[in-house]
Parts: structure tokens; C-alpha cells; sequence
């Protein structure tokens, strides 16, 4: 009854007239950016931060929410009409998706990767609403050396998930908590890393920093590899599946299903990853596996339904640990500190309005995102008819804005030109931006901790291994990392990245 | 000089970078530049400002090292060389948008790098012609660029600017500073 109690909360909550229309705000802003090739939801999360501030929390986090789940949705849509994702999460879509296009089926595909998503949206949000109790309750058991522990934790697990190299990206894990650190210090008032400049004195805010590593190191990337885009037409007949099509499809939408929760709680897991295991998955399990990349079903319903399925249950360590397990839900940990929430288990008791009414609206965002996709798909088509040399000086110009409403500051807009730079250069290395992001957004919660776990143990650095609850986490740690430098899993790793991309 | 120029090698020189410069920024007396003195390392018990910037100054030049001898003893990828052109056009735009958007902010910028400086304002500043300058530099960065369609661009970009900042959102953001 107390779950059917705190959802009457969440939807009371979520169907005011004001978080309806930021909801159906985020949940197109999301839809255009998903359907935009060269710009994603970090950047532009980043980039609307600053008009949430005079917004209530509820109607920030509610929008802000319904641009990430919002882009899933939209890259799926040019993925399958014009073989152009506009998400990472959507590449695999793009095989089968626009094979059936070809082959008249474009309205089918469309209309069963929108059902299959909006299926899954539903399991992920009815996940979270069972998950969020217990996991709350064991956090509130946490004290500040399992704090420092589950942060570690969190960190390692979402580099050894994510593509690419595993050191380097640790390496970038650690940069990112140095440049956490520039500001003053909380316990002394010392001023570290800042030179004399008083803008650094609060330290470096993270919005800008997102714009440069993810939108403008993104745009100047996207220069260099000058690609032309031909867009075709495709002629959407009729949205509806044939019955042969249903039955193929179900079975891949529930194991899609499946695979996106659970890879999406994992820190590092979220859409991209989930897409892509759904995918290999359907191709190994299906009876005619050469079907795959020639227009076959499943292998649109699975990545679809898991990326969507993902993109909800990332919000449960967010939203019961303060834990992000990715770039986007360390924005959201930003939006929630800037509205002077601090993120965590005390959410959930402090603010059940907010955090159920989170809940709730993702599930309504869920259903409104299918009436935008599939009646309005011919405007999302148009869209991309617009060059890209119209499209990045917009781009460029919102983020530059968006940056000097932080606080009116041209600091800030200065921080995403010195951080595209970066960007940039991490890029030509192979560095990724995501771990940074953590690091810089965990960084100075997890000196804190790792602080107040030492003074409490009177300098002892054992306590985090003696606490039962602090040794497992570290255990599980070190066991990711061992297994990890393990050779033959390293192999694997790098082929179930590499597999169709 | 190839085997000198891959990813992993160059990414592990970065990393020890950032974390040796990271330890003389903290460890060293800049109070003759910066006013910033050492920072205290303190005890475990009670650490200091300085302890955990020392020890991840220390991990991320432990990381780096491992990364760049690694790349030399294995073999890595290649770094792809890149064009002059997108970055720094972009990154040209973006600092004219920053200096062009507020009057005061030319000796603000370069007081960063050299007090004491004389102040001066600049002559023009707004929304307007911060829009103009990195919408034009920006669109040069790339392969096609028309005078005449980037022109149009600033025009509508400027009416959706004015709808939404000033409409919209009434944001105190000047379009051209002491005119409009």
C-alpha cells in the first residue's frame, strides 16, 4: 500500500498544469537533440541548466529528466528513417531499422520501437518505484567511510563499463576530482588552485566545463571530419505492424527489456551500452540470425526497448545513492546541488513530493513522447534537412549564452572556450569525457567523506577495510579492477564494443 | 619519433603533466604572483587543504607514467593529425563572445594573466554584436562559408535571441549596451 501511497504523491505531483508543460518542454527539447546529429543531452542539459534556477526543483528536474529519456527516442526516429543516429544509443537501431525502411516497412519500424520503448519506460519507472525503498534504507545505514567506499565503487564501475581504454580513463577520473578541488577548501577556507581569481574561488562550475568537453570539442570534431549528408526520403505508408511483425517483436522487446534494467543501474552502463548487449544478444538467440542487418524485427524492438528501459533505471543509484552513473546524471546531481538539494538517501524522506513526482512524470514523459514521435515524425524528418552549417553557430551561440546566465559572468563563457580546447585534445588522445565529468562532479563529496571517515578514525586508514559494509564495496572494487587486467576478459570487453559499431 | 607520437603516449605525458604542475601550483610559494601561499599538508587526523591535492597530484603522475610506458613498449594507435581551422576559428568566436558581451570586460580578461593594467572599455558590447562576431568567425571555421547566408543567419539567430532571452525569459542581457 505505501508504494500505491507514494505514487498517488508522485503523480499529485507530476500532473499540475506547470510540470505537465515542462515535462512536454523536456520531453521535445529531447526528441529535437535526439533527432540532431552533433549535439547530445549532456551539452544540452549543460546548456539549459541556468534557466532552471528560477524554476521550483520539481519542474527542473522534471524537464531536465525528459530531455535524456527524450533524446532516446528521437535518435531511434532518424536512425530508422534516414540510417543517421542521432544518439549513440540509436547506432544499432540504424542496422535493422533503416534495412526495413528500405523495404517499405519504415512506419512498422517506427511504430514498434516507440511501443516497445514506451514498454520498457514503464517496466524501468515501476523498477525504480520498487528499488528506491530498500536501496534508500540501506543507505541511510552509510557513514562517511562507505560513503567514500560506494563513490570509488561507482567510479571504478563506470570505467571498466564504458568503451576505450581502462587506465586512461581512471587517469581521467582522477583529473577530474584535481579539477573538483580548485576553489576554496571547506575546512580550512584555504584557497587552492585558484590564483587570484575570484571566479575560481567557488570553484570551477561544472556546466561549462560539460559544454566544452561534450558540445564544443563535439562541434569542432565534427569540422574536421567534414561529412556531407544526403538525406533521403523515406515515404512512411502505414504505421501499423503487420501480425507476423507483432510476434516477432514481443519476445525482443521483453529480453531488450530485461538487459536495459539491468545494465542501466550499473554505473557506466546507461543506453549506449544496453543498446548494443540487446542487440548481440537477439542475434545470438534468434533462429535466423542472418536476418540480422537486412531488416530484421527483433533487432529493432530489442536496443530500442533496452536503451529506453536503461535510460530509466540510471536515475535509481542517482536518485537513492547521489551516485551518477553517468555524464548526464552528474548534471542532474549538479542541477539538484544548485537547487540546494543535496542528492542522496534523504531525498526520498526529505522531499517525497519531488523525488515520486520525478518518478511519475517519467512515466507520463514516456507516454507523451510516443504521441510526438509517431504522428509528428514528418516535422522531426524536416529538421534534418537543415545543413550543419546553420546548425553548429546555433549550437555554439546557446551554449555561450546559457554559460553567462550562470551567473551573469563572462568567466564562464571564457571556461567553455579553454574547455573545448581540452575537449579536443582529449579526443585526438582517446581520452573520454564522461569519467572526468564523474570525477569532477564526485570529487568534492568524496574528499569530504574520505576526510571525515579519516578524522573519525583518528587518522586510521583501515576503517574503510575493517566496516563490514565499506570492505565489501571496496572488495567488489578491486575484484572489477582485477578482472578487468585479466587478458581474456579484456578481449571480450573489446569485441562486445566493437561488435557491429 | 613515430613510436613518440600515439595516443597512449601522449595522453600519459598529460596526465604526469597535470599532475606535476598540479603539485607545484600547490606546493610551491606563488605568493609573489598569485598571492597564494603553500598549501598546509596537515596530518591524517587532520588534513590539511594540501593532502588530498598531494596524493592525487602523486596518482595521476603514477597513472600517466604507466600509461606512457606502456604505449612505448606495446604498440599504440596513432595520433591523427587535425585541421587548424575548426579549432581555432570555434575557439576565436567563442573568447569574442565572452569580450564582446559586457563593456567592462577586455581589462577583466587580461587582468587574469597581468594586473594593473589600465582600464578599458569596450566601445561596442551587447548581445548584438557578440552574436554577429561568433556567428561569423564560427561559420569561417568551416568547409562552406557564405558571406551573404551567414548575414541572414545573424538576423534570425538575433529575433530568436530577442524572443526568447529578452521576451521570454526578460534577461538582463543588453542587445547593443546603452542603446537598446
Amino acid at each position: 500500500m505505501d508504494i500505491l501511497n507514494n505514487l498517488a504523491i508522485g503523480f499529485g505531483t507530476a500532473v499540475t498544469l506547470q510540470n505537465l508543460l515542462y515535462c512536454l518542454i523536456g520531453c521535445l527539447v529531447g526528441t529535437l537533440i535526439g533527432v540532431l546529429p552533433g549535439i547530445g543531452p549532456v551539452a544540452t542539459i549543460a546548456m539549459l541548466l541556468p534557466l532552471t534556477f528560477k524554476l521550483p526543483p520539481e519542474a527542473a528536474l522534471i524537464m531536465l529528466a525528459g530531455i535524456y529519456y527524450g533524446a532516446a527516442y528521437g535518435g531511434s526516429t532518424t536512425a530508422i528513417l534516414v540510417n543517421l543516429p542521432g544518439e549513440a544509443s540509436s547506432v544499432v537501431t540504424a542496422l535493422d531499422g533503416y534495412k526495413m525502411a528500405q523495404n517499405g516497412r519504415a512506419g512498422a519500424a517506427l511504430s514498434i520501437s516507440a511501443i516497445g520503448s514506451f514498454f520498457a519506460g514503464t517496466v524501468g519507472t515501476l523498477l525504480i518505484v520498487l528499488f528506491a525503498k530498500p536501496l534508500t534504507e540501506m543507505a541511510q545505514k552509510f557513514g562517511p567511510s562507505e560513503y567514500c567506499s560506494l563513490m570509488a565503487l561507482g567510479l571504478v564501475a563506470a570505467v571498466v563499463l564504458a568503451s576505450g581504454s581502462v587506465i586512461k580513463a581512471i587517469a581521467m577520473v582522477f583529473l577530474g576530482l584535481m579539477i573538483g578541488l580548485v576553489g576554496t577548501d571547506v575546512n580550512t577556507g584555504a584557497q587552492r588552485f585558484t590564483f587570484n581569481i575570484p571566479e575560481l574561488s567557488d570553484g570551477i562550475d561544472f556546466a561549462p566545463i560539460a559544454m566544452g568537453l561534450f558540445g564544443i570539442a563535439e562541434i569542432i570534431a565534427n569540422l574536421e571530419k567534414r561529412s556531407t549528408r544526403t538525406v533521403e526520403q523515406t515515404v512512411i505508408t502505414s504505421l501499423w505492424p503487420t501480425r507476423e511483425e507483432v510476434r516477432q517483436a514481443w519476445p525482443a522487446v521483453l529480453r531488450g527489456t530485461g538487459i536495459g534494467s539491468i545494465l542501466g543501474v550499473l554505473p557506466g552502463g546507461g543506453p549506449t551500452l544496453s543498446a548494443f548487449s540487446a542487440y548481440t544478444l537477439e542475434k545470438k538467440l534468434s533462429k535466423t540470425p542472418q536476418m540480422f542487418g537486412k531488416g530484421a524485427v527483433a533487432g529493432v524492438a530489442s536496443p530500442e526497448s533496452a536503451n529506453n528501459a536503461a535510460s530509466q533505471t540510471s536515475f535509481i543509484p542517482m536518485l537513492t545513492l547521489g551516485i551518477p552513473s553517468n555524464a548526464v546524471m552528474a548534471l542532474m546531481v549538479g542541477a539538484m546541488i544548485i537547487q540546494g538539494i543535496q542528492p542522496g538517501p534523504e531525498v526520498m524522506t526529505k522531499k517525497p513530493e519531488l523525488f515520486w513526482g520525478m518518478i511519475a512524470s517519467m512515466w507520463i514523459g514516456n507516454l507523451m513522447l510516443v504521441i510526438i514521435n509517431l504522428p509528428l515524425i514528418g516535422i522531426w524528418v524536416k529538421l534534418l534537412t537543415v545543413p550543419y552549417r546553420f546548425l553548429y553557430p546555433s549550437i555554439l551561440l546557446f551554449c555561450c549564452i546559457g554559460a553567462y546566465s550562470l551567473q551573469n559572468s563572462t568567466f564562464h563563457v571564457m571556461t567553455v572556450a579553454i574547455f573545448g580546447v581540452i575537449g579536443y585534445i582529449f579526443l585526438k588522445l582517446g581520452c573520454e569525457g564522461a569519467p572526468f565529468l564523474l570525477g569532477l562532479v564526485l570529487g568534492p563529496q568524496m574528499e569530504e567523506y574520505f576526510r571525515r571517515a579519516m578524522l573519525l578514525s583518528r587518522g586510521d586508514a583501515t576503517v574503510f577495510v575493517t566496516r563490514p559494509l565499506s570492505a565489501g564495496l571496496l572488495a567488489v572494487t578491486v575484484l572489477l579492477l582485477i578482472l578487468m587486467a585479466l587478458p581474456a576478459l579484456r578481449k571480450k570487453r573489446e569485441e562486445a564494443f566493437q561488435e557491429d559499431s | 619519433m613515430n613510436r613518440f607520437l600515439t595516443k597512449d603516449f601522449l595522453a600519459g605525458l598529460m596526465f604526469v603533466g597535470f599532475g606535476g604542475l598540479a603539485y607545484i601550483a600547490a606546493f610551491t610559494d606563488l605568493s609573489r604572483y598569485f598571492g597564494q601561499s603553500k598549501l598546509a599538508l596537515g596530518t591524517a587526523v587532520r588534513m590539511g587543504p594540501g593532502y588530498v591535492p598531494q596524493m592525487l597530484a602523486f596518482i595521476m603522475m603514477a597513472l600517466g607514467a604507466i600509461i606512457a610506458i606502456t604505449a612505448l613498449v606495446t604498440s599504440s594507435e596513432r595520433i591523427e593529425g587535425g585541421k587548424w581551422k575548426p579549432i581555432v576559428m570555434i575557439t576565436l568566436g567563442v573568447v569574442a563572445f565572452g569580450v564582446l558581451l559586457d563593456p567592462g570586460n577586455v581589462p577583466a580578461i587580461v587582468s587574469w594573466f597581468a594586473s594593473g593594467l589600465p582600464r578599458w572599455e569596450n566601445p561596442v558590447s551587447g548581445l548584438l554584436p557578440a552574436l554577429v562576431a561568433l556567428v561569423f568567425l564560427s561559420a569561417s571555421g568551416g568547409d562552406e562559408f557564405k558571406w551573404r547566408e551567414t548575414a541572414i543567419m545573424c538576423a534570425v539567430l538575433t529575433v530568436i535571441c530577442f524572443v526568447i532571452f529578452k521576451w521570454g525569459l526578460s534577461m538582463n542581457i543588453a542587445m547593443l549596451t546603452g542603446v537598446w
